[in-house]
């Protein structure tokens, strides 16, 4: 069996068996529902206040928030449960995976199937298609092209970024804490154009955390907000670039983090 | 009253094991009280006269309210539902104290501790660096201070009761994650409720998360003052009564049912 058989068969068992708790199945779709529909309920207060945020309007931070759970989403259903890693590394449990004749990292990244998410692709394509024709919106095939790249590219993006904090507990032994603070940049671009914060911010959500990547700076192609005057304007075609970048990054730290591992003996 | 300290004591020091954990967790706050400030700053240029209060006040809000957002939501509805999963709750029942009573005391000690290590601090860090302002005088901190006690234990009760569905329905995750977001939206965590139209405001009067965020955020940046502050901890007071006799009756119920069933 190669790589890709073998993680979707994973994928195949973890979603049979989660079909198992219907009642459990559907709470939890319901509820990432509501939290999405109070997320989106935030921004519109706010911004029926205020018409509009910098020079976004309504919709135009529909379509950031969509573009970036949409990514997300992907993410989310197939790879969410990295951050188990580290209780892996505690347990000890991660010594099966180098036992078993495959590549560990298939094996952790089959391990579930978050379906919760499915609930999140839902939102973030009806966000896009109402955004889409609210906004008046007449793409040509290229940027629905890259609308798609830029999609899988986010998605790519999240689980680079997710991959490297979890495996920083190869060294450290806890990346719970690290994840956190990652979190609190993800929710805040998620949500909010990041042309309104200070340009430190700017520079590492950027450089650093590249998360504005998943959302702002395709969202500024895709609506025709690109000001090529601007130094950085390019920005906004990097996605996949970006995308491409993390992964050989991960490819990378992890073969130094099998490297290093010695197992906790538990 | 003895037993309650010894028992918020132990929580305290259990958790002044992850002490690195912490330390992550308070930077975390720096970033959301940095967001807050900026967006605020942000919209107030863009229209100056649509908040109806100034912009210290709003900037105090906001970071003030990043700063304490880790002291409300504590771990015994999560305890109750390892408990209940694992079958362990029947020790926690053969213990001679009101469970009731023993929750209380294990989230108190825990929100203690994370005044210590993330609500001070941050309220420091937002006091130099992101325009976090003092009370504007002693009435305005104290009755913050009364209104966040308050608040904490009308969050506590929500918590609790939703600890006890985990004895109906076990698994209490999903309802965990719309309880947290209704929480997060009425509370006025992220926006103050002054700002919400129509339905949505009045909605957000009646129900009992306001006490949360609001009305200790509100106090402290002196937006209610007088007679509103009175009748905003009037409000408190009322839904804890209501929320304390609703879980006091449920526990006894659900009590009942343990019992009948191990027999």
């Amino acid at each position: 069996m190669n790589g890709m058989q073998l993680f979707f068969r994973l994928i195949q068992i973890s979603l049979l068996s989660s079909m198992q708790y219907r009642a459990n199945f559907i709470a939890g779709i319901l509820g990432v529902l509501f939290w999405n529909v109070i997320n989106l309920g935030l921004i519109g207060v706010l911004v029926t206040k205020f018409t509009h945020l910098k020079d976004w309007t309504v919709w135009e931070l529909v379509f950031l928030y969509s573009l970036w759970i949409l990514g997300h989403s992907l993410y989310g259903l197939f790879f969410s449960h990295t951050s188990e890693l580290e209780n892996y590394l505690i347990e000890g449990s991660f010594d099966q995976f180098l036992l078993r004749p495959a590549s560990p990292l298939i094996q952790l990244l089959g391990g579930e199937l978050q379906y919760n998410e499915i609930a999140n692709a839902l939102i973030g394509l009806t966000g896009i298609s109402l955004a889409y024709a609210q906004l008046d919106l007449q793409w040509n095939g290229w940027k629905w092209g890259f609308l798609f790249v830029a999609v899988i590219s986010g998605s790519i993006i999240e689980l680079g970024i997710n991959l490297l904090v979890a495996c920083s507990a190869f060294w450290t032994g806890r990346s719970r804490g690290t994840s956190f603070i990652v979190n609190q940049f993800y929710s805040l671009v998620h949500q909010y154009p990041i042309d309104i914060f200070g340009t430190a911010f700017r520079v590492i959500v950027t450089g650093l955390i590249p998360v504005a990547f998943m959302n702002y700076y395709p969202a500024l192609f895709l609506l025709d907000k690109m000001n090529r005057n601007s130094p950085g304007w390019w920005l906004s075609y990097m996605s996949p670039l970006v995308a491409l970048l993390l992964i050989g990054i991960v490819a990378i730290v992890w073969r130094l983090a099998l490297n290093r591992y010695s197992s906790s003996g538990s | 009253m003895k037993l309650f300290w010894s028992f918020a004591r132990q929580n305290f020091h259990a958790l002044a094991a992850y002490r690195f954990d912490f330390l992550l967790r308070a930077s975390s706050i720096i970033i959301l009280m940095y967001g807050t400030r900026w967006l605020w700053v942000t919209l107030y240029t863009q229209r100056p006269g649509a908040f109806g209060v100034s912009l210290q006040q709003m900037v105090t809000y906001g970071v003030l309210s990043m700063a304490i957002q880790n002291l409300f939501y504590t771990d015994p509805p999560y305890y109750m539902a390892r408990q209940v999963r694992t079958g362990a709750i029947d020790l926690d029942l053969l213990k001679p104290l009101d469970f009731h009573f023993h929750m209380l005391a294990r989230s108190t000690g825990e929100m203690l501790f994370r005044v210590c290590v993330l609500a001070l601090p941050g309220m420091l860090i937002g006091y130099f660096l992101f325009d976090l302002q003092l009370p504007a005088n002693w009435q305005a901190g104290f009755f913050f201070v009364v209104a966040f006690l308050l608040g904490y234990l009308v969050s506590f009760h929500l918590g609790f009761l939703l600890g006890l569905l985990a004895f109906v329905s076990i698994e209490i995750h999903s309802i965990d994650w719309a309880f947290q977001a209704t929480a997060r939206f009425f509370s006025g965590q992220l926006i103050p409720l002054w700002l919400f139209p129509g339905v949505l405001g009045f909605l957000a009067d009646i129900l009992p998360f306001r006490s949360i965020f609001f009305t200790p955020l509100s106090i402290y940046a002196g937006v209610l003052q007088g007679g509103a502050v009175a009748r905003a901890i009037g409000f408190q007071l009322l839904w804890l009564a209501i929320l304390l006799s609703i879980s006091h009756w449920l526990w006894r119920r659900i009590q009942v049912r343990i019992i009948s069933q191990g027999g």
